[in-house]
């Protein structure tokens, strides 16, 4: 037994076979978080490279698996991350409403981790393109439920994902010949610009963005939210260990001034269009733009900012869970996500409604809620950087704030209608309650999060 | 494999990928997209051993057989549309097609200092297919022929990339995903006809 088998191949036939119990709505949610848990567990407690006993059986779990001459890798360093990812999953499975979420989201998004996984740990890494190319097919399925045609936000994202991995494979490729002729700059130049590209297509930097407001539009937005939250995790992922390995920094390059060109470029845009949003699907899109070009300025810290990383994921996967969920069970009660839609729900609806404020504004950066320690930390982090810098971080911030208090507007504004509809089940409500207080707690209390984000960091930076 | 026939697969590639952009009827188009991928089989095994090569004529033509029986059993879809009507769009396609064509042999030269071991049929080849796919997805919202364009797209990289490695997983992984495609291709199709979930 290795954990390539234990945690990509054994969940993704999981995944296949549940493919075949889909009307069994519950049954499928109840295996799922069983599952999930399992799964978790087995991450957390299994020694690897160590015999242990299991039941009758003395068990030693190899780390590698090696397919055709290639190795898939996933170490005692590499744990965190499958804790983290099989965490997000059973996440999402809690606050998923079997009657409103289509019943292939288990599955399909169970078989999108193991793609993450796989991307991750194959080993040369370059080949982690091709998988997230079958990730981008299994998200397209899973963004175009079946009786909805495929959104033109969904075919977009599956061009670019496309053609990104054909670049990153093209840049791969080049780097290795620059290996053979070290010095040759003209050679890195071009390499770095495909590979630059192709990063470009796959994390949608600017001015590959527009899929993500359309999606966040036209799809389901529990769905939505889930891609958002786990796709961009896998590229980060993927493309920290493409670059730590790769060698890319032992060529002299200098990546962490393209990290925050492009950081700079999506916070601004993403506060930018916080601020002229109309629609709460397209908020959903402003914000995911501003959190991508976030990531990209804590990654640009190097050590220092991986820590920061990993507390924003964890506030992003709380903050898009609750916005998600909120949405989902908002929308049985209104005609369309436009905010003449959404006009006056707060009043009508205050606990689901609050969901999606707290939401918003903790990944806003909104003082007191979660975003604001690791935000504040990430500024002060690149306080030692140019001014211009600064200046976008704050004013992008201050237009994700801005756009969050339109729609507070929008929401507490008084249409004069009593609502007599009660939207969702009690379990949900109560849900979102609790993850308004998650939000809150992270925001008081940050030091929890940072004590495990820098455990996180420690076990992946030590490998 | 001799030069003249290596130039003419490439001008077949050429017919074929400008077709598959031109023509208005699914099933000429899923028949020009299986004719491509004789000249792509062709083309890549000058670099590789001929049974290897053939792991992409079967994925091709599995994908364009998988395509054509989808939209073949598709209840009521009006496919053809009024000739007179369609006309002006497949000149400027032709038009911008013949463009692109002149464009990528006037960049073959620069090309061929990057593909150092692929001829220049190859390089020519691979990235008329890759020009011609990329024009087709800029063209069109139509989900079928946004997976026909990707699948072209990837034909062109295919032959590029073939000249560069020849592992045995890199074959395998993107045959599977040209079926993958195909199969994508006609769930996008089949996906509004079928039953709701919420």
């Amino acid at each position: 037994m290795s954990t390539p088998i234990l945690w990509i191949l054994v969940p993704f036939m999981a995944a296949g076979v549940s493919l075949f119990f889909l009307q069994y709505r519950n049954l499928l949610r109840w295996n799922g978080l069983g599952f999930g848990l399992v799964l978790v567990t087995s991450a957390l407690v299994l020694p690897i490279n160590e015999t242990f006993k299991f039941l009758f059986w003395e068990v030693e779990l190899s780390d590698q698996l090696l397919i055709f001459g290639r190795r898939f890798i996933l170490s005692g360093a590499d744990q965190p991350v499958v804790i983290l990812l099989f965490s997000l999953w059973l996440f999402w499975l809690v606050i998923m409403d079997p009657k409103l979420v289509p019943p292939q989201f288990i599955p399909l998004s169970l078989s999108g981790i193991c793609l993450i996984l796989t991307a991750y740990s194959v080993e040369p890494i370059f080949y982690g393109a091709l998988f997230f190319a079958f990730l981008a097919l299994i998200y397209v399925v899973l963004l175009s439920p079946p009786g909805k045609e495929p959104t033109p936000g969904v075919l977009r994202f599956l061009i670019f994902q496309i053609l990104g991995m054909l670049f990153i494979l093209f840049a791969a490729w080049l780097a290795s010949w620059i290996d053979l002729n070290s010095g040759n700059q003209v050679m890195l130049a071009r390499s770095l610009l495909i590979l630059a590209l192709g990063f470009s297509f796959i994390l949608s930097i600017f001015p590959f963005i527009s899929w993500i407001s359309m999606v966040g539009e036209r799809n389901h937005p529990f769905l939505s939210g889930f891609v958002f939250n786990t796709y961009f995790l896998g590229v980060f992922l993927f493309g920290t260990r493409f670059i730590l390995e790769g060698g890319w920094i032992g060529q002299g390059v200098n990546i962490q001034e393209p990290l925050q060109i492009a950081g700079v470029i999506m916070l601004g845009f993403g506060g930018f269009m916080a601020i002229s949003s109309n629609h709460l699907g397209r908020l959903l899109g402003a914000v995911i733009i501003a959190e991508i070009g976030r990531s990209l300025l804590a990654i640009s810290l190097f050590q220092a900012g991986i820590p920061i990383y990993f507390g924003m994921v964890i506030l992003q996967s709380v903050s898009l869970g609750v916005w998600s969920l909120s949405l989902t069970q908002l929308q049985q009660g209104i005609n369309g996500l436009d905010y003449l839609s959404a006009t006056g729900a707060a009043r009508l609806w205050p606990v689901t409604t609050s969901g999606l404020l707290l939401g918003y504004f903790a990944l806003a950066g909104l003082p007191l809620l979660g975003g604001f320690p690791i935000y504040w930390t990430l500024g002060s982090g690149l306080s030692f950087y140019p001014l211009w810098i600064n200046s976008v971080f704050v004013l992008s911030t201050l237009g994700l704030v801005f756009g969050g208090l339109r729609l507070l507007g929008v929401l507490t504004k008084k249409i004069g209608e009593e609502s007599i509809l009660i939207l969702g089940e009690p379990f949900y409500r109560y849900l979102i309650l609790g993850l308004n207080i998650l939000l809150v707690l992270i925001g008081i209390l940050p030091q929890w999060i940072f004590r495990l984000t820098r455990t996180i960091s420690g076990l992946m930076l030590g490998s | 494999m001799p030069d003249l026939f290596q130039s003419f697969l490439v001008v077949f590639l050429f017919v074929c990928g400008s077709g598959i952009l031109i023509v208005p009827s699914r099933r000429l188009m899923t028949g020009l997209l299986a004719l491509q991928y004789i000249g792509v089989f062709l083309l890549v095994s000058v670099s590789w051993p001929l049974e290897i090569a053939v792991v992409k004529l079967v994925a091709g033509w599995m994908a364009s057989a998988v395509l054509f029986l989808t939209y073949q059993n598709l209840p009521g879809v009006n496919i053809e549309g009024r000739m007179d009507t369609l006309l002006p769009g497949t000149y400027f396609k032709g038009f911008t097609a013949l463009l692109l064509g002149l464009s990528v042999y006037s960049l073959v030269p620069t090309a061929l200092r990057w593909f150092l071991g692929a001829t220049q049929q190859q390089v020519l080849g691979g990235l008329w297919l890759l020009g011609l796919g990329l024009l087709q997805l800029l063209l069109t919202r139509d989900s079928l022929r946004i997976i026909i364009g990707l699948l072209t797209v990837i034909s062109g990289f295919e032959i590029l990339y073939a000249t560069l490695e020849a592992s045995v997983l890199m074959t395998g992984l993107l045959a599977i995903l040209n079926i993958g495609f195909a199969f994508l291709g006609s769930y996008l199709l089949i996906a509004s006809n079928l039953e709701e979930s919420p």
